[in-house]
């Protein structure tokens, strides 16, 4: 066996592990909210979960993928014309196999430890190091890395944005109206249509985008708007007549309408989170493969990421997500009883809004830590009873540690496979 | 775990409303209370005293509790300081029927005849004003719920102004049968009037507290 299909075969075999590791611990995020709401039995959640992930990964996948396989560091300089010589696509391939593992050692220890790290800034980070060392301050694409490193701190902030508008606006026209009842029934199919309109967008713009030529701005717009009152219609039709049961709480009932309209953002957030995690699991996984395909002699012959790369990852996340997930979001799940449906929809639908919008801008953000503003932005508007404010600084925290401590650990593993490969 | 677990600190409403209840226990036993020292059952009146002490001790674990679970990090839809302002008063509460249980098991002292139908009106009128508190106590949830805003907060204002009038009817009351015991200080001797002008003022001090922690609830929604 040569090193080449050694190099490829553990490559997979971290990309996979990687893809579990997501779906057994981060998917809980994105769903323990709507399981902890009761909006969503734990098989149910499971279930659309793992169809949602599965799309997201495999039809929106790409475009963060490529920014994980391509846009951090420098990779024209490995070319055989490069500086390194004839060296430069096989040392791409060990780099980015370096990253991939240093990135589930420190993801893994991260989780062992309870530390709130984030997927996607420990690959982002890891990678990062293996430009440093390759070729020190110049080995990183630096517009493309600040532009990442900006989004981090933009997505949870926007995420919090959209959020904090969204339960308002329940508080203004729902909660305070005198009588909630009502206002729900006359509300509900406007919000109904708001995130079909979200949704179509981004799914054209996100998912055909790369199918089909650039789609006009006016006929998305069109279609979303279509789809976005034909939904609406239809969810007015089946509200109009419903009646709180007896003995029900007026807060019961509105709660058990957003119950069903919370079923919808949990597959945005499923779908969202699938678009642009599994790029954590499979970027550099697609930078090996495409130099394993040129038969190490160049870095960038082919265009685009290979399809059953995504696929690969998606099932990665799907077994992840049965294997172990379930318990993390059967926990999460037990354990969020202060989110009802009606914040859990602001919640989903600002989060998932921001990672799909980062994710057609092929930033790859961290999904948990713009949900967790989407959580904050819902607090602000004085709709959960007690938050933990400290989180915020953990976060902080925990990314600044994660992006240097990932990068060391990726460059060490990167200076010992050199040192065994060449 | 890379959970956003968290972020999620404990509600500080449902156990309010849990310290309510266990308050409330409390008041419902001034009138056995009243009537076992009335009838000069010293037993049943130590007996009913020790209940309370014990009901007393279980609100404030719960106090405790809902204090230690309110660092100066928790963000919360209402301001922090008017929640654990409205715990202590609603605490005073217990800690004053607690104080009613000591003074009835100090000494025995017949109830005067001429007391004890007003000493009665009394009793029940300060129930009713705490009675009038616990149903607002109890909202606390769903006010979370509402977000603290709407006809639930319109509902539980109707509901404190209503424990506001109970109270003036008990310290009418509470004034009125003073006014007696002064008239009947001669028979009575100095000594009961002493533990009987305590016992009064202490009643009163239970619905003042009710009103008090209505009070400050209503500051927790005005400042919405």
């Amino acid at each position: 066996m040569t090193v080449e299909v050694v190099i490829l075969a553990v490559a997979l075999i971290g990309g996979l592990y990687m893809a579990w590791s997501i779906g057994a611990n981060d998917v809980a995020n994105a769903m323990g909210t709507s399981v902890g709401s009761g909006a969503l039995t734990l098989g149910a959640a499971i279930a659309l979960a793992a169809v949602f992930e599965f799309g997201g990964a495999v039809l929106a996948g790409s475009s963060v993928t490529e920014t994980i396989s391509r846009g951090i560091i420098e990779i024209s300089l490995f070319e055989p014309t490069g500086p390194l010589g004839e060296d430069g696509p096989a040392l791409l391939a060990v780099g980015m196999l370096s990253a991939l593992l240093a990135s589930a050692i420190w993801l893994h220890l991260a989780t062992h430890l309870g530390l709130p790290v984030s997927t996607t800034h420990s690959i982002v980070g890891s990678i990062f190091g293996i430009g440093i060392v390759s070729f020190g301050l110049s080995g990183v694409a630096w517009g493309s890395m600040i532009r990442i490193a900006m989004s981090w701190v933009i997505s949870p902030l926007l995420g919090g944005l959209l959020s904090f508008l969204s339960f308002t606006a329940i508080r203004r026209w729902i909660l305070r109206s005198p009588d909630p009842v009502a206002a729900t029934r006359r509300y509900s199919p406007h919000l109904v249509g708001a995130v079909v309109v979200v949704m179509t967008l981004s799914f054209i713009y996100k998912v055909l985008h790369n199918r089909i030529e650039a789609a006009p701005v006016l006929f998305a717009i069109v279609i979303a708007a279509g789809l976005g009152i034909v939904a609406a219609v239809l969810a007015g039709a089946l509200v109009r007549n419903t009646q709180p049961p007896e003995r029900m709480g007026r807060y019961d009932y509105v709660e058990r309408v957003f119950g069903l309209l919370q079923i919808a953002t949990a597959c945005f957030v499923a779908f969202a989170h699938g678009a642009n995690d599994v790029s954590n699991a499979v970027g550099p996984v697609a930078t090996i493969v495409t130099i394993h395909h040129a038969g190490f002699t160049n870095v960038a012959a082919q265009v685009g990421i290979p399809f059953w790369i995504l696929v690969m990852g998606g099932v990665g996340i799907v077994t992840g997500l049965a294997t172990f997930g379930y318990k993390v979001i059967a926990t999460i799940g037990r354990q969020i009883t202060e989110i009802t449906p009606s914040r859990g929809f602001c919640a989903e639908f600002g989060a998932a809004t921001t990672v799909l919008l980062a994710s057609s801008l092929g930033l790859p953000i961290s999904t948990t830590h713009t949900l967790v503003g989407g959580v904050i932005g819902i607090g602000f508007a004085q709709g959960i009873a007690a938050l933990n404010l400290r989180m915020i600084r953990n976060i902080v925290n925990s990314w600044l540690a994660t992006v240097p401590i990932s990068a060391a650990v990726a460059a060490v593993l990167f200076l010992i496979a050199r040192q065994i490969v060449l | 775990m890379r959970s956003i677990l968290g972020l999620f600190g404990k509600s500080p409403f449902g156990p309010l409303t849990h310290h309510a209840e266990w308050v409330h226990e409390t008041v419902v036993r001034i009138r056995p209370l009243f009537e076992a020292f009335a009838a000069e059952d010293w037993e049943r009146t130590e007996e009913i005293y020790e209940e309370i002490s014990e009901l007393e001790h279980k609100a404030d674990m719960i106090k405790n509790d809902i204090r230690d679970h309110l660092p100066k990090s928790m963000f919360m839809p209402v301001d922090r300081g008017d929640i654990l302002i409205f715990l202590r008063e609603q605490d005073r509460i217990a800690d004053a029927v607690e104080d009613l249980g000591v003074l009835l098991t100090m000494r025995r002292t017949p109830t005067p005849p001429a007391l004890r139908d007003g000493l009665f009106e009394l009793v029940d009128a300060v129930i009713r004003t705490s009675e009038a508190w616990y149903e607002t106590s109890r909202e606390l949830p769903m006010l979370q719920e509402a977000s603290f805003t709407g006809p639930e907060v319109t509902r539980v204002l109707e509901q404190i102004n209503r424990v506001s009038e109970l109270e003036l009817e008990a310290d009418d009351k509470q004034a009125a049968i003073t006014k007696e015991l002064f008239e009947h200080e001669e028979e009575i001797g100095p000594v009961s009037v002493m533990l009987w002008f305590n016992i009064f003022r202490v009643l009163g001090a239970v619905a003042n507290h009710a009103e008090n922690t209505g009070d400050f609830l209503r500051l927790m929604l005005a400042r919405r």
